[in-house]
């Protein structure tokens, strides 16, 4: 109940923000439209050269590209403001006060600064999945939809553990304010099935940079082609990438001593 | 003059060599799209045997050219150089005898992709290793004319580029535009795919649009594609968008730095 009440006063503090740079937000979410419509016209030239990528359909591939939105859109509402934001913080030893709250300082450090409008975003990224899925003429069972759900999410919790680890290195290096721009340009491998990368660059983005994890591996579950072991495998692998992520964290806040000291 | 740009140089040198570690992730985020498209298009051409006349070997040398020309071609200076009309750090500029965008940003971009393009080669020569091009019709007269050409296009690019950032003297979303601005380059330069296999109305379009010069033309004119009308009509094209380019760029200067003075300092 305290984490929910929380959440809400960091929504409505972001909100705030948000309505007061109006015209920056009609704006974003203009250009938001025009990558989504960029995004499509390049599938549909992909599309008129060949049947299928990766042996994947169109209908597969804009579900695909839903599933990225989904992630994408969570790292740029959720991930970039608030490393901006902690990178600062280590910097000018405001961390300080976010150790200081009785509230675990992860939470604090990730969920602090939302970018509100991006909401919308997620709701036409499930929209894609829908009509991707729809066209493809996939007939899912609801178990299907639900392991999908599912990996989604620890997916989404084992790249969320891989920032973790990557922003808490600033409390060794103090300067290291590119600590997620790798994250952030590997990235955008998740927009085509990984099928299609050669195996140096497929094992990158699986293992190292696990946006496949995220982004492909769900949609294969929901078409049916995962076994039930590697369910369990991935579910296994999330809970242990949090885990290790909470240890890293917390290392690392004891090696914080602040800016000034 | 030299001197000055001399002086210039040494210092813009040391700045971007005290933030190498910057420029490699800077140098590895733009690697990932180009490589991206390489595996997509190389993954299509290998199942259907072609696309449209293109080998899988036709896009990896494409791809591969294509890193080492947009390179050279683009620029950086909407992110040297927005936040200095912004925050009012451009006043110490202002009152120095030099043009601070064609010459201190200028040098300032020059010396980054002199880094950039050092941390390029090897994974460059890695590339060549793991993917094996064929780059038998890429020819020395196809180089040769491409190095004017290029030059021609970094300066075209670099003009337009300093003219949407000089933008900033009326809005503060002087970053937005520029995303705008970048989307045109992916669809109209050859970024994403050879123009070739665009849908009929871009490449007609692209035709007359500067972009195409930054990527697609001069990747053509090593590869040895292109007819001598061809070849023409892109060194014509280059000149054309040189003038628009440079007279754009003074008009928004000039009266950009009027609306500076009165309301800044």
């Amino acid at each position: 109940m305290h984490t929910l009440k929380l959440l809400s006063a960091f929504f409505k503090v972001n909100v705030q923000m948000a309505l007061a740079y109006r015209a920056d937000t009609v704006v974003n979410i203009l250009l938001n439209l025009m990558w989504l419509g960029w995004e499509l016209l390049s599938l549909s030239i992909i599309f008129s050269n060949t049947e299928t990528l990766g042996g994947w359909g169109i209908g597969e591939l804009i579900a695909l590209l839903g599933v990225f939105r989904l992630v994408n859109t969570l790292m740029i509402a959720l991930v970039w403001p608030n490393t901006e934001k902690f990178n600062q913080s280590i910097r000018d030893g405001s961390m300080d006060y976010t150790i200081l709250q009785p509230v675990n300082s992860m939470f604090l450090v990730t969920f602090s600064r939302i970018t509100v409008w991006r909401i919308w975003d997620l709701v036409l990224a499930v929209i894609l999945i829908v009509v991707g899925i729809h066209m493809a003429g996939d007939v899912t069972s609801p178990i299907q939809i639900l392991t999908f759900v599912l990996l989604a999410i620890t997916g989404t919790i084992i790249i969320y553990s891989l920032w973790i680890v990557l922003i808490a290195l600033t409390f060794w290096f103090t300067k290291f304010d590119n600590n997620v721009t790798i994250l952030q340009a590997l990235m955008d491998a998740g927009r085509y099935p990984v099928t299609v990368y050669p195996v140096w660059l497929r094992v990158i983005v699986t293992f190292i940079i696990p946006i496949a994890v995220a982004t492909t591996i769900p949609l294969q579950a929901l078409r049916g082609e995962l076994l039930s072991g590697q369910v369990f495998m991935y579910i296994a692998i999330s809970i242990a990438s949090f885990w290790v992520a909470s240890i890293v964290w917390k290392a690392g806040l004891k090696r914080y001593s602040g800016a000034s000291s | 003059m030299f001197l000055i740009i001399k002086r210039l140089w040494h210092v813009n040198w040391a700045e971007q060599w005290q933030y190498r570690a910057n420029l490699i992730m800077y140098l590895l985020y733009w690697l990932v799209s180009p490589i991206i498209y390489l595996a997509v298009w190389t993954s299509i051409a290998n199942v259907k045997g072609e696309v449209n006349g293109f080998t899988a070997n036709d896009f990896i040398t494409y791809y591969m050219l294509l890193l080492v020309v947009d390179q050279i071609t683009s620029n950086i200076v909407i992110h040297t150089f927005g936040y200095k009309i912004q925050d009012g750090s451009l006043s110490g500029e202002l009152i120095k005898p030099i043009h601070p965008m064609l010459t201190n940003a200028l040098v300032n971009n020059v010396a980054f992709k002199m880094l950039t393009i050092m941390g390029l080669v090897p994974i460059w020569i890695i590339l060549f290793f793991l993917y094996k091009p064929d780059f038998s019709s890429a020819s020395l007269a196809g180089i040769l004319l491409a190095i004017p050409a290029m030059l021609l296009a970094f300066f075209i690019g670099y003009l337009l580029s300093a003219a949407i950032t000089a933008l900033a003297f009326w809005t503060t979303r002087v970053y937005s535009i520029h995303e705008f601005y970048f989307a045109l380059i992916l669809l109209f330069s050859g970024q994403f795919v050879p123009l070739t296999l665009m849908p009929q109305v871009i490449q007609d379009i692209a035709q007359y649009l500067p972009f195409q010069l930054l990527i697609y033309y001069p990747i053509q004119l090593i590869l040895g594609r292109l007819s001598i009308e061809q070849i023409i009509h892109g060194y014509v094209m280059s000149f054309v968008w040189l003038g628009i380019a440079l007279l754009f760029f003074n008009w928004v200067w000039r009266n950009g730095v009027k609306r500076y003075s009165a309301v800044g300092a």
